[in-house]
């Protein structure tokens, strides 16, 4: 849900700046210390952590918590640092951005030693998922990007593996894929049934993008999209029989709107949502201890009850309970359930910070000739 | 039956049950220690391969094309460096390998050196982290031997027992490697130990599974190929599978004279041999810029070859030659690494090959694709490493599919029997075969051919001067109580063996001989100080007397003693019993 928007908001960054600093100006307590100022991604989004973080956190401990409109991209964040004047506390980063914003220096180093322990005493090294500690953010939240598609269009049968998105003789029709190699071109390599850990490794060779390409042009007709809202209404319209999209989005049209589809959860590929506190914060201290509020099993629970996102630890996860307004159980909904985990893939966030631009032009040369054919 | 005198009963009774249990403990031990040493090794390389741009990913991830090229041609060389300048710390010069377990096992002499061992592994370990065509089963093999070898040391156990724990360090290494228990439990037994025994079983197994355990707990990778469920071959398709195996015989053939032809060519080199290794890398740099699928142990190229369609076939008879080519040189000119990877690869690119050909004559969708790629698989590397039911276990335990197992048992049965009637059990028989060990004709030979005869020298014996009166002989050889004399010059040199018959008669005779010189000598043989048991049993064969004489040729026919028959016939029987106690003991 949150990720959408972000690419509108990549190209707009001294914008942010502006908000940045507007907020700065806004802020009147700003020098006082009951007052945090954290960045989100606004809508659903941030509605969730209001109801699950920020007020919580505001009765419990009285700091005030205002929130700023953040939508990815760093180049706000080098702004305020080259200017000296850092408005926020925290930021809601995704991981790859806070890797490369950890990289050059622009973020607070963490330690997992700052969050607390699960209730039954186990540690959070153990609690939390694989890889949620990077050297200046920390992960609480997993979401994913999945193939959802229209039950009635397969009368008697269902997609069960990421192949089946290009087993056109089995699930016919036409497909919405986003246009970007990413995703894409591993559920292509997925489909030759290799295992997910050779999967990037495969993918560095030009015999595995050659491959991949090829079952992406198996399909028959594909309906690209660039904005987060398309799939779920390629899907609810009948425009396509099955689509990628982010799982937030599709739980939305759902649930909230009573679209008639259903993920396919193999495949899925996760990527997290990290917390992560900028160099010059005005109250690093504070910020380390709604970070650490933020991060207590009960929260984490609490927030994947208003958002479908998987909660970083595992104690949360099994506490995760019903959607307060429908009721829906939302344990089925996260990508982390061990259901719809059990193949899911780890994006190689490291392996795309590298190779995007060439992958990039690969992929285009090839969106080009199919286009053109 | 047994006319040895007896030894200390230790088969039965509650010592000897907790002696055998302790055996197993400690098989437990070697195997957990070969396992994390093993785990070890594995993560190294990878570790290695990324920092320095030989896997694809990193290569991928490095966006300096001309700094990626000068790397390619670069590491391997500099690896061929390091290697070559390790490999002159080792007193034989090279790396040591599986086939120097094998042979330490087959000969009973156990005792694996910690310090070559320990530099053949670090050899291993930066010839194939800087890429070169080697595999990393057979320095794992050989790494879980050696520590093996060292914990029956340290505990100062026998040799038996010492060829036991070697066995558990190897079976661990393999169910480590190929997280395959049965695997390495018969690996184990099927080329090194070479006999089935109740005793060498327990520990062995409770290695392997130690092995396993911590596999599965630690190291986590995809299994080295899939099948699609449904996919079950056709009858007729068998006789394709039964095909390949005779094929891949041959295929098997040339890998392994690659390797050999290379070694010997490379002894002609007028290049130092630690340099060699140099020259290998950077040729397999500058090949790897046209085909990057030779780099390395080749796990991507394995992998694309049991998908149709990821390689054409002539780009899969391309690179089965490379490939073999590449490992070739790498080990021919000194690089230290196994040789069970690069045949895995070259066996699925041939069984791929087959695969597509077959496809293309009979028109068939590649449904059962990966049944070729499997069954070419097994058919290159079981002759190769001479272990075709070990190849099976590694199919069966890695895919768990039956089908897939029963299309490779009918490539197998083929090819193990071909490639042994044409070339030999194993490249590593074929190698130590040209180092003098003959290991066709079983352990026992090996044992005997190995053992010395000087073991047995006594200087218990009557030499005589050929001057010495005739009389004066008799009377020493009565008095020492024997009916030879050895004729033995004043320079030490051997003359020849007279019987205490001839002397008598010489004796009696009023116009005989009056000095033993004179008397005529008896034919018997002359054993040299490096004759084996082995040989000197043979001799005994057309030989009635009392012992055989030893002299040196290298130091003037000097005369060194005798060994007596009997001593000779002990020795054989005893050696026989140790081997039948260990074959067919049980505690």
């Amino acid at each position: 849900m949150a990720r959408d928007k972000r690419s509108r908001w990549l190209a707009s960054a001294p914008k942010l700046t502006l908000l940045g600093l507007a907020l700065f100006a806004a802020v009147p307590g700003q020098a006082d210390d009951d007052t945090l100022t954290v960045l989100s991604w606004g809508g659903a989004y941030e509605r969730a952590q209001q109801a699950a973080l920020f007020s919580p956190y505001t009765a419990a401990t009285g700091t005030r918590i205002e929130v700023g409109q953040y939508d990815g991209g760093l180049e706000g964040l080098r702004r305020a640092m080259a200017e000296g004047e850092v408005p926020w506390d925290l930021i809601d980063m995704t991981r790859s951005e806070a890797m490369a914003a950890c990289a050059e220096g622009m973020l607070e180093p963490l330690s997992p030693a700052l969050l607390a322990p699960a209730p039954d005493g186990t540690p959070p090294e153990e609690d939390f998922l694989p890889d949620s500690f990077g050297r200046c953010a920390i992960t609480h939240s997993i979401f994913a990007t999945v193939v959802a598609y229209r039950p009635d269009a397969f009368p008697g049968k269902r997609p069960d593996s990421i192949a089946d998105l290009f087993d056109q003789q089995r699930f016919p029709g036409p497909r919405a894929l986003q246009r970007t190699p990413a995703v894409n071109l591993e559920w292509a390599l997925l489909s030759y049934r290799v295992p997910h850990e050779e999967l990037y490794g495969l993918l560095s060779t030009r015999r595995g993008l050659d491959l991949a390409l090829a079952r992406l042009d198996e399909l028959e007709e594909i309906r690209w999209w660039e904005a987060g809202d398309a799939p779920p209404r390629l899907l609810a319209e009948g425009e396509v029989v099955m689509a990628s999209g982010y799982n937030g989005r599709f739980f939305d049209a759902m649930v909230n709107r009573g679209a008639p589809i259903e993920i396919l959860w193999d495949g899925q590929v996760q990527e997290h949502e990290t917390w992560a506190i900028p160099r010059g914060a005005p109250h690093p201290e504070a910020a380390r201890d709604f970070l650490r509020f933020a991060t207590t099993t009960e929260r984490l629970a609490d927030l994947a009850r208003h958002i479908p996102y998987g909660p970083a630890r595992r104690s949360a996860a099994v506490l995760v309970t019903t959607h307060p307004d429908s009721g829906v159980d939302m344990r089925l909904h996260i990508p982390t359930h061990p259901l719809n985990a059990e193949r899911a893939l780890a994006k190689d966030e490291a392996w795309y910070a590298r190779t995007l631009g060439r992958i990039h032009d690969y992929f285009r040369t090839w969106l080009a000739r199919r286009e053109a054919e | 039956m047994d006319t040895l005198p007896a030894r200390p009963a230790s088969g039965r009774g509650p010592l000897a049950v907790v002696r055998f249990l302790g055996l197993v403990l400690l098989g437990a031990l070697v195997g957990a220690v070969a396992a994390l040493a093993a785990v070890a090794f594995v993560s190294a390389v990878l570790v290695l391969n990324e920092l320095l741009l030989i896997s694809p990913r990193s290569r991928m991830m490095f966006d300096h094309p001309g700094l990626l090229l000068a790397a390619t041609i670069a590491v391997p060389a500099l690896g061929g460096l390091v290697v070559g300048q390790l490999h002159r710390t080792i007193p034989e010069r090279r790396p040591h390998a599986p086939a120097d377990v094998i042979a330490a096992v087959q000969t009973r002499r156990g005792r694996l050196p910690a310090r070559a061992g320990g530099i053949s592994a670090l050899s291993a370990l930066i010839s194939l982290g800087t890429g070169a065509s080697v595999g990393q089963y057979g320095p794992l093999v050989h790494l879980g031997a050696t520590l093996g070898s060292l914990g029956a040391r340290l505990l100062r156990l026998g040799r038996s027992d010492d060829n036991i724990t070697i066995a558990c360090g190897v079976a661990a290494a393999i169910a480590t490697a190929f997280n395959a228990p049965l695997a390495g439990i018969v690996f184990a037994h099927e080329v090194v130990l070479r006999h089935y025994a109740l005793r060498a079983f327990a520990p062995v197994a409770a290695a392997a599974l130690v092995g396993y355990v911590i596999a599965t707990s630690v190291l986590e990778r995809g299994a080295l190929f899939h099948v699609a469920d449904t996919a079950v071959p056709r009858p007729w398709e068998f006789v394709a599978f039964l095909a390949i195996g005779g094929l891949g015989a041959l295929v098997a053939g040339a890998y392994m004279h690659a390797i050999l032809g290379v070694t010997r060519l490379a002894g002609t080199l007028p290049l130092a041999p630690p340099l060699r290794p140099v020259l290998a890398g950077a040729l397999l740099g500058i090949t790897a810029l046209w085909v990057p699928d030779i780099l390395g142990m080749g796990q991507e190229t394995l992998r694309f070859a049991t998908i149709a369609g990821a390689f054409g076939s002539a780009e899969l008879l391309l690179v089965l030659m490379l490939k073999i080519a590449a490992t070739g040189l790498c080990l021919g000119m000194g690089f230290s690494g196994g040789v069970f990877s690069p045949a895995l690869v070259i066996g699925t690119l041939f069984g791929a090959l087959c695969g597509s050909l077959v496809g293309q004559v009979s028109g068939a969708p590649q449904e059962t694709f990966v049944f070729y790629a499997v069954c070419g698989m097994v058919a290159v590397t079981s002759p190769v490493i001479g272990a075709p039911l070990t190849s099976l276990l590694i199919v069966f335990e890695l895919t768990g599919s039956y089908a897939l197992t029963t299309a490779a048992l009918a490539s197998v049965t083929l090819a193990s029997p071909i490639a042994a009637q044409l070339f030999g059990r194993s490249l590593f028989d074929i190698q130590l075969e040209r180092r003098g060990l003959d290991l066709s004709a079983g352990r026992g030979r090996a044992v005997l051919r190995t053992t010395p005869v000087t073991e047995y020298l006594t200087d218990d014996c009557v030499t005589l001067h050929p001057r010495t009166p005739v009389a004066e002989a008799v009377t020493a050889l009565c008095r020492a109580r024997h009916g030879e004399g050895y004729l033995v010059d004043g320079r030490g040199r051997y003359l020849g063996c007279v019987g205490l018959a001839d002397l008598e008669a010489a004796r009696e005779a009023v116009t005989g001989p009056a000095r033993v010189g004179e008397v005529a000598t008896l034919a018997r043989p002359v054993l040299q100080p490096d004759t084996s048991l082995w040989d000197a049993m043979a001799e005994l064969q057309d030989v009635t007397g009392e012992a055989l004489p030893v002299v040196d040729p290298a130091a003037d026919d000097a005369f060194q003693g005798v060994v007596f028959e009997s001593s000779i016939a002990r020795a054989y029987l005893a050696h026989s019993d140790e081997l039948r106690r260990e074959e067919h003991g049980t505690g």
